[in-house]
C-alpha cells in the first residue's frame, strides 16, 4: 500500500501568556489511519487540534489538512473534514433533525440524515430535543454531524469522556464501522482502552511535547511494561502510582 | 440559497418556539393595543393631533423591534458564541456569518410578524385608519428596525460573555420599552420624561412613525438622518468588535 499522509504537523509551537502549551509537534498522518493523541488535562491536545484546524493560529510550525492551511482554505479543507469538538451545546429548543438539517445546509453534498441516524441508532429521536437526549446519544449525535458533510477525515475530541461503560462501547462500535469504510480518524482520549480498541497510531504528549509515538505495542514495548495504562504511567513519569 | 433557506427555516422555527419571544414579542402588544383602546381609544393624545388608538397603534408597532433588537438578538447570538455554536459552524465549509444573517432574518420576521397581528386587530377590532401614505409609514418602520437591530447587533459584538449581555440589554430593553413611548404613551409623560423618550434611538423611530401616520411630512428628515447615522456607526463598530469565539 502506498503511504499518502493526508495531514503533515511539523514543528508546531503555540504559547499562551508566555507559557508554552504546545511544543514543537511534528507528525503525519495517512489515509484511512486511525490516531490517537494522548495526554494528560491541560497537556495541550485541544490547543493542538485547534491550532491543525484554524481556530487557532500557530506561533510557529505549520499543521497542512489534504496539504493546505485550513485557516486559509476553510470552504476546501472542511467539505472533507468533519469535526466534534469538546463542549459544543446545541440551540436550546432545536430537535435531532433540525440539527441535521442546520448542520447538513453547510456542505455542498450532505450525507442522508436519515440513513445515518439509523446507523447510530438514532432514527427514533429524530423529532426529540437534543436537549433530552442522554448524555451518549449526544455525543452519537456530535457524530452524526461530523460525518454528515461525507468528510474523508473526523476529528474527534474526547469524544467519549463522561460517558458510563455501555455508551462508549457503543460509541467504539461506531467508530470501527467508520474506520472499516476507510475514514481516517483523529481522536483523543484519556481511555487507555479506547486507544488500545481504536487507535492504529498513537502519540502521547505531556506538557505539549512528544513523550513517544507507534503503534500501541510500539509503545508498550518501549516502555518495558504489560500494557497500555501501565506504559502511559510510565511515559507520564507517575511510575510511583503503578 | 437553498441551503441558507433550510438554515434560516430551522432557526426561524426555534424562534416561534421560544416562550419569551411570543409573550414579549407577539402577545404583549396586541394586549396593549386592546386595553389602550379599550380604555380611551377615541380620546386625543393630548395635543399631538393624534387619538390614543391612533399614538399606540404606532407606538405599539415598534414593540416587535425592540424585542427582536435588544432581547432576541443579543441573547441568541452572545447565546451561540458561548456554547461554541459560532465555533462549531467555524469548522465548516460556511462562515458563522450564515448563522447571524439567519438568525438576524428570524429576528426581523419575528418583529414584521408581531407587527402584522397588530394591524389586523387595530383595523378590523378597533376601525384604525393611517392617514398618512402606508408605504412610506412602512419605510420608516423598516428605517427603524435596521437602526435598532444595529444597536442589537453591537451589543451582541462588544457583550463578551451572557452575564455583561444580560446586564446590557436590560439597561437597553426595559427603557426603550417603558419609556420611548413604545408601551406606554409618551403624550401622558410628564415633560422630563417626554424629553428623554424623544432622544431616545427608539422615541426618535416612534416620532418619525407618528408623523408618517399622521401624512405630515415636514420635521421627517432630521429623524431620518439620526436613525441612518445610527445605524451606519453601530453596524460598523459591531462588524469590528465582531468575534466568534
Amino acid at each position: 500500500m502506498s503511504k499518502t499522509p493526508v495531514i503533515n504537523v511539523t514543528e508546531l509551537k503555540k504559547s499562551f501568556g508566555g507559557r508554552r502549551v504546545v511544543d514543537g509537534l511534528s507528525f503525519e498522518i495517512e489515509k484511512g489511519e486511525v490516531f490517537g493523541l494522548l495526554g494528560h488535562n491541560g497537556a495541550g491536545k485541544s490547543t493542538t487540534i485547534d491550532l491543525m484546524l484554524g481556530l487557532k493560529e500557530p506561533d510557529e510550525g505549520q499543521a497542512k489538512i489534504f496539504e493546505k492551511d485550513a485557516a486559509k482554505n476553510r470552504r476546501e479543507v472542511f467539505e472533507k473534514v468533519g469535526v466534534q469538538l469538546q463542549q459544543t451545546q446545541y440551540q436550546s429548543s432545536i430537535t435531532v433533525e433540525e440539527a441535521c438539517i442546520e448542520y447538513g445546509s453547510l456542505y455542498e453534498n450532505s450525507a442522508d440524515y436519515n440513513e445515518l441516524l439509523s446507523q447510530f441508532g438514532l432514527l427514533q429521536f429524530k423529532k426529540s430535543r437534543v436537549a433530552k437526549l442522554s448524555g451518549g446519544e449526544r455525543q452519537k449525535l456530535s457524530v452524526v454531524l461530523a460525518l454528515i458533510g461525507n468528510p474523508e477525515i473526523v476529528f474527534l475530541d474526547e469524544l467519549t469522556t463522561g460517558l458510563d461503560v455501555v455508551a462508549r462501547r457503543e460509541v467504539w462500535r461506531t467508530l470501527k464501522d467508520l474506520k472499516a469504510r476507510g475514514l481516517t480518524i483523529f481522536l483523543t482520549t484519556h481511555y487507555m482502552e479506547e486507544a488500545q480498541a481504536l487507535c492504529d497510531r498513537l502519540f502521547i504528549i505531556k506538557s505539549g511535547r512528544e513523550v513517544v509515538s507507534g503503534t500501541v505495542e510500539e509503545v508498550i514495548k518501549k516502555s518495558g511494561k504489560r500494557n497500555l495504562e501501565e506504559a502511559y504511567l510510565y511515559y507520564m513519569g507517575e511510575e510511583e502510582l503503578l | 440559497m437553498k441551503r441558507f433557506l433550510k438554515m434560516y427555516g430551522v432557526e426561524q422555527k426555534l424562534f416561534f418556539r421560544t416562550p419569551d419571544v411570543i409573550i414579549f414579542n407577539l402577545a404583549m402588544p396586541l394586549v396593549a393595543l386592546i386595553l389602550i383602546s379599550m380604555i380611551a381609544g377615541e380620546k386625543e393624545a393630548a395635543v399631538s393631533g393624534l387619538t390614543y388608538l391612533q399614538s399606540s397603534y404606532v407606538a405599539l408597532s415598534t414593540v416587535g423591534i425592540c424585542c427582536s433588537a435588544f432581547m432576541s438578538i443579543p441573547i441568541s447570538i452572545v447565546e451561540y458564541r458561548s456554547q461554541g455554536v459560532l465555533r462549531r459552524m467555524y469548522c465548516s465549509p460556511c462562515s458563522p456569518a450564515r448563522l447571524l444573517a439567519c438568525d438576524t432574518i428570524a429576528s426581523g420576521v419575528m418583529a414584521v410578524v408581531s407587527t402584522i397581528i397588530l394591524t389586523v386587530a387595530a383595523v378590523v377590532f378597533f376601525g384604525y385608519r393611517m392617514e398618512g401614505n402606508f408605504l412610506l409609514y412602512m419605510g420608516g418602520w423598516m428605517l427603524t428596525m435596521l437602526s435598532m437591530f444595529s444597536i442589537g447587533l453591537m451589543v451582541a459584538s462588544v457583550c463578551r460573555t451572557t452575564k455583561s449581555m444580560n446586564v446590557a440589554t436590560s439597561v437597553l430593553y426595559f427603557p426603550m420599552l417603558l419609556f420611548s413611548g413604545a408601551t406606554i404613551p409618551a403624550e401622558i409623560f410628564p415633560k422630563g420624561l417626554r424629553f428623554l423618550a424623544d432622544i431616545m434611538p427608539l422615541g426618535v423611530g416612534i416620532n418619525l412613525l407618528k408623523s408618517l401616520s399622521r401624512g405630515y411630512y415636514e420635521d421627517i428628515f432630521s429623524k431620518v438622518c439620526v436613525l441612518a447615522v445610527i445605524c451606519v456607526i453601530c453596524s460598523g463598530i459591531s462588524i469590528k468588535t465582531f468575534r466568534w469565539e
